[in-house]
């Protein structure tokens, strides 16, 4: 397959591997982290870590979609799934998410009417097929979906559906990555940047890292190549004393991101002043809303929801694992009580949650490396 | 995604595994078939350069 294939040849990732090795510096210990979930699964999926040398280090960041919502929001999708009347349509990942009691899941088990969708256009065909009930989108994602939220309702609106609203849950990438940037538990040497985010926002959102903290960003494809590449790049300027934005993923990303899907977002929404990411808590600005041009759809306005603040249980380190400050397998319930089957912790259910990726690629070869 | 033919405001596309998906294309430029597509909850986020 055409833009898969040439970015899969293991030969070439061997040859990259060896040019990493002529970038180190002796003594030094590098980490590095890739913020993008998608770049977590795939580093796992091809086994990249095992490519590096011992000295260079992935540290994974937050930002997997579904790791990031607190169980606070999944009950108030619970909630209002319960609503006589609701039909409630989610992402496959949201389904499994633990909320304070249980999962949507279980909550469809119990009677509500919830439904797995591909795209929020989905969502919206079962309200245009379904006038007289009320259709729900659970609304989650960084700034590649929200894309799709945001012109879904446009399409809304521009049609006249009214039994069609949306939870919105989009977060943005910027203002978690200022808080890892400022935490002190963390001292990272370098960034593989969201691909998929900056083919939406562009590459300027990403400068303040090298302009305030002092970190090469390289934006970074998914395929196992782009990822060795990004590194390669990343170790460069390290060498080189240099640190700036660089494009590894120019097939895809635009300098100044996609200006249609921006002004769309734009319109339909707003920033939240704050909110509450899993394991981080409250981050300022750092998420979205409806605007008020939008609100009519805004299922928090439509609906009574519990809006209650649920901490995560004690046993669950996901918030460490999205800091990057312990890996998957340190958490106590790793692999054992917690398990993609079974998840505690948000980052055992979706694919791109370091702990799922992990648990699904790598474990056992971390128990052999520990043997 | 590879387009395989368009009209209106989505795409008929196939992605690497083979399954076709129709994909909402307002948010990119104007395709054709044989074009590359980024695609995120069924909308079309980026067309890929050649």
């Amino acid at each position: 397959v055409k833009f898969v294939d040439e970015f899969r040849d293991a030969e070439l990732g061997r040859a990259v591997s060896t040019q990493i090795l002529t970038e180190l510096e002796p003594g030094r210990h590098y980490k590095v982290m890739e913020v993008c979930g998608g770049h977590t699964h795939s580093i796992y999926k091809y086994g990249i870590d095992d490519l590096l040398p011992e000295n260079v280090e992935l540290v994974h960041g937050p930002g997997c979609p579904v790791c990031v919502i607190p169980m606070g929001r999944v009950d108030d999708g619970i909630a209002v799934a319960h609503h006589d009347g609701v039909i409630f349509t989610c992402f496959g990942d949201m389904l499994r998410v633990p909320g304070s009691q249980y999962t949507l899941l279980q909550a469809k088990a119990q009677g509500a009417d919830v439904r797995m969708v591909y795209s929020p256009l989905d969502a919206l065909r079962i309200a245009r097929e379904n006038p007289e009930r009320e259709v729900v989108f659970f609304a989650i994602g960084f700034e590649t979906t929200a894309p799709s939220t945001a012109l879904t309702l446009k399409r809304a609106k521009a049609e006249g559906i009214r039994n069609f609203s949306c939870i919105c849950n989009h977060v943005t990438i910027v203002p978690p990555l200022r808080a890892l940037l400022e935490s002190p538990d963390l001292r990272l040497d370098g960034f593989i940047g969201p691909g998929h985010v900056c083919t939406v926002v562009g590459a300027r959102p990403l400068e303040f890292i090298p302009a305030d903290y002092g970190r090469p960003v390289v934006i970074s494809g998914f395929e196992p190549l782009d990822i060795l590449q990004s590194i390669l790049m990343i170790l460069r300027q390290l060498r080189a004393g240099e640190c700036r934005v660089e494009n590894q993923y120019t097939r895809v990303v635009p300098q100044e991101g996609n200006l249609r899907a921006l002004e769309v977002m734009a319109e339909v929404f707003e920033l939240r002043p704050h909110f509450e990411w899993r394991g981080l808590g409250f981050i300022s600005q750092s998420a979205l809303r409806l605007s008020s041009a939008y609100e009519d759809f805004d299922a928090e306005r439509r609906f009574e929801i519990p809006n209650v603040r649920v901490a995560d249980p004690k046993a669950c380190q996901c918030g460490e694992v999205l800091k990057g400050v312990i890996k998957p397998w340190e958490c106590k319930v790793f692999g054992t009580a917690c398990t993609p089957e079974h998840a505690i912790g948000t980052c055992m259910v979706s694919p791109e949650g370091a702990c799922a990726a992990y648990y699904n690629f790598g474990r056992y070869a971390h128990e052999r490396e520990a043997v | 995604m590879r387009v395989l033919k368009t009209g209106g405001d989505f795409a008929e596309c196939r992605d690497e595994a083979g399954v076709r998906h129709l994909v909402a294309t307002d948010l990119v430029g104007p395709l054709g078939a044989g074009a590359t597509v980024l695609v995120h909850a069924g909308v079309a986020i980026g067309q890929v350069a050649a």
